[in-house]
């Protein structure tokens, strides 16, 4: 028993950062219809800046996690005003390919503006270890798993009850008929960016805090992909939730069927949940009147 | 008439000749510069040796230029970032070759990516001295014109193995290795000494490249009670592994390879990266070797790069100390065929921070001295222990 909890609060705490990058996703593709493949680079770079506003500013942590905020925030709405708004109207595939382009230039900076090496974040919170009886858990990673479940229910009210959120919600559903209801697509999309962003680049922080900062931590972003297919393309809370069954499968394969299965669980259930419900558990399906 | 056209022509060819002898043989060379090419990995996570190696590079180059340069020519480094893509790596070879006309070659990023320039460079037949991922490939069969410095991985995990086998006799063991050439390489030197002195294997663990969380391997390496673990990772996959088995509190005795043997590592893994064994050809930055050569590269390098420093700066500043030697001995007029001859040649050259590099007629393989070395986290370094 102890055994598998100690494999489950693992995967907690991964499939909580997997299902933050993953709600930053779906968040994009619920407002502009757009998958953005260089969420997990947006990710990366959020918490290298959190990283360096630590190192040079200061290392308290609300300054940190302020400073990160703003920055994502920025960064979102940099990306969504000089190199996704050019391409509205433009074709899907292009589009796309504008994002993979996007995810090649953000992985690259992390050489030119900092270096190769790994680095720690250091806040002074996160890396302590708690010991609940025989196992330990990091402070960081009880954090994490907290932030999600929080944030999960701060954006169920914000789409729900919060004008901003019905207005996302309704550019998403048919942004003819919102901009005729005088709802601006374009300001919708650019907070769209800019939320996806922090909320990615929360999930990118608390790895940080876990694990460390090197150029490898986009990968973050392949690991994410399939929990919001998993969750729903269109399902932001869903995709949360599937960050989480990502994390807690992929532990649990590891930890009973061996260190190989580990990258291949999360996908092998993909494929079979997909099969029964091809717009993933919490998604929307696509209906088309003809 | 006839007579004078032919003095006439002999002449002029004598003129050419005089004037522009080695460009006229070989490219990559003018009566005032020597062009050396190189290919690395300047992007992405393997940037951390690419950036490393060429610094060496630079740092042997910029000595050699202070000096006056290699018989009155200053040498011109030419480097091409191939971001760790094997199609980057020659694409960057052709170019450092064809279009930069480069004399001859150092690097060449990883194991895969020399391994794949190799037709290559043997077509090519341009002198080059690999130094940043030595692997048997590169020197079995010998190559006439591609030299290699270092110690294979095979032998580098043989020595450790063997090492900590003699240290904790009868105990339990466990390894874990990369889904890669890099990790097969790692695998088989450990199941050579496994099956020499029967070791009792209870984890035996293969990760896939790229991966980051490694809590449910390490807690089936807690589970199987392995008291001898060696983590076959690279960098941040050490680090994970050390703080996972920091969560899980225990603390068996860990080996390390070399291409982990980072002094930053040690700084992420915190106490937990303490008495970690590695094993390496080069002389830990802790040591008087180490530091001559920090206080050599502080005076030759711009501030900035001093960061980019690590062990793979002394292997890529060692590579080229043998080549540069080379070129220099071949006189005035250095040829391809003469460097070969004197890399050939190569007894005995001392660098000061690994043993003394030798080749020899067929032997194209410097095979460097190995030690063992344990990190110590009160002083973030590593310190030689036999």
């Amino acid at each position: 028993m102890q055994y598998f909890m100690q494999l489950l609060i693992s995967g907690l705490a991964i499939g909580a950062i997997y299902g933050l990058i993953a709600m930053g996703f779906a968040v994009i593709y619920k407002s502009t219809g757009l998958v953005n493949f260089a969420q997990g680079e947006m990710t990366m770079i959020t918490a290298y800046i959190a990283w360096t506003i630590s190192t040079t500013v200061s290392g308290n942590v609300f300054v940190v996690a302020l400073g990160a905020i703003l920055a994502a925030v920025v960064l979102g709405l940099i990306i969504e005003r000089v190199v996704m708004r050019p391409m509205l109207g433009e074709p899907v595939f292009a589009t796309v390919m504008v994002t993979i382009g996007l995810a090649v230039i953000l992985r690259s900076s992390i050489n030119f503006i900092w270096d190769a090496y790994p680095h720690g974040l250091d806040v002074g919170f996160g890396r302590s270890i708690v010991r609940i009886g025989p196992i330990g858990v990091r402070t960081g990673q009880i954090a994490v798993i907290v932030t999600l479940l929080a944030l999960l229910a701060a954006i169920w009210a914000f789409f729900r009850y919060s004008k901003i959120g019905v207005a996302m919600r309704a550019v998403a559903a048919d942004d003819r008929t919102a901009l005729l209801m005088g709802i601006s697509a374009t300001r919708v999309h650019a907070l769209a960016w800019a939320a996806s962003s922090v909320i990615a680049g929360i999930g990118g922080v608390f790895f940080a805090l876990s694990y460390d900062l090197s150029p490898a931590m986009f990968q973050l972003g392949l690991k994410a992909f399939p929990a919001t297919i998993l969750g729903g393309l269109d399902a932001v809370l869903g995709s949360g939730l599937g960050g989480l069954l990502i994390g807690i499968t992929e532990n649990l394969a590891g930890g009973y069927l061996g260190s190989g299965m580990k990258e291949v669980a999360g996908f092998a259930m993909i494929i079979v949940v997909l099969m029964v419900r091809p717009f993933g558990i919490f998604g929307e399906r696509d209906i088309e009147r003809v | 008439m006839i007579k004078y056209l032919a003095t006439a022509s002999l002449l002029l060819a004598g003129a050419y000749l005089s004037t522009t002898p080695a460009l006229a043989a070989d490219p990559g060379i003018t009566d005032t510069e020597i062009v050396i090419g190189d290919v690395e990995p300047l992007t992405g996570p393997p940037a951390l040796l690419g950036v490393a190696a060429s610094i060496g590079h630079k740092i042997a180059i910029a000595e050699a230029n202070a000096a006056g340069g290699i018989n009155g020519r200053k040498i011109k480094y030419v480097l091409e970032d191939d971001g760790y893509v094997t199609a980057r790596t020659i694409q960057g070879v052709k170019k450092v070759t064809d279009v930069d006309k480069a004399f001859a070659l150092l690097g060449i990023s990883g194991s895969g990516q020399s391994i794949a320039v190799m037709p290559l460079l043997e077509k090519a037949g341009i002198p080059t001295v690999i130094d940043v991922a030595p692997v048997k490939f590169l020197w079995e069969p010998p190559r006439k014109n591609v030299f290699v410095v270092g110690q294979s991985y095979e032998e580098g995990i043989i020595h450790l193995v063997n090492y900590l086998a003699e240290k904790n006799p009868g105990k339990k063991w466990g390894l874990i290795t990369q889904d890669d050439d890099y990790g097969i390489t790692v695998r088989d030197g450990f199941d050579t000494v496994v099956k020499a002195r029967k070791l009792n294997v209870v984890y035996s663990g293969n990760y896939k490249k790229g991966q980051q969380d490694f809590s449910s391997d390490m807690l089936q390496l807690k589970e199987s009670g392995a008291e001898v673990f060696l983590a076959g990772g690279i960098i941040g996959e050490n680090i994970a592994m050390m703080k996972e088995l920091e969560k899980l509190n225990i603390k068996p005795v860990v080996g390390i390879f070399w291409p982990g043997r980072v002094e930053p590592v040690l700084k992420l893994m915190g106490p937990a990266g303490d008495g970690i064994y590695a094993v390496d050809y080069v002389e830990p930055f802790a040591g008087a070797a180490g530091k001559a050569f920090l206080e050599k590269a502080k005076g030759l390098l711009p501030e900035a790069e001093m960061k980019g420093i690590n062990r793979y700066s002394m292997t890529g500043y060692a590579a080229a100390k043998v080549l540069i030697a080379a070129i220099e001995r071949c006189g005035k007029q250095p040829t391809w065929a003469c460097t070969i001859t004197e890399l050939e040649k190569t007894k005995n050259v001392e660098t000061g921070i690994m043993a003394p590099i030798s080749f020899g007629p067929g032997v194209r393989f410097s095979n460097q001295k190995l030690q063992i070395m344990q990190s110590e986290f009160s002083t973030l370094s590593f310190k030689p222990v036999n």
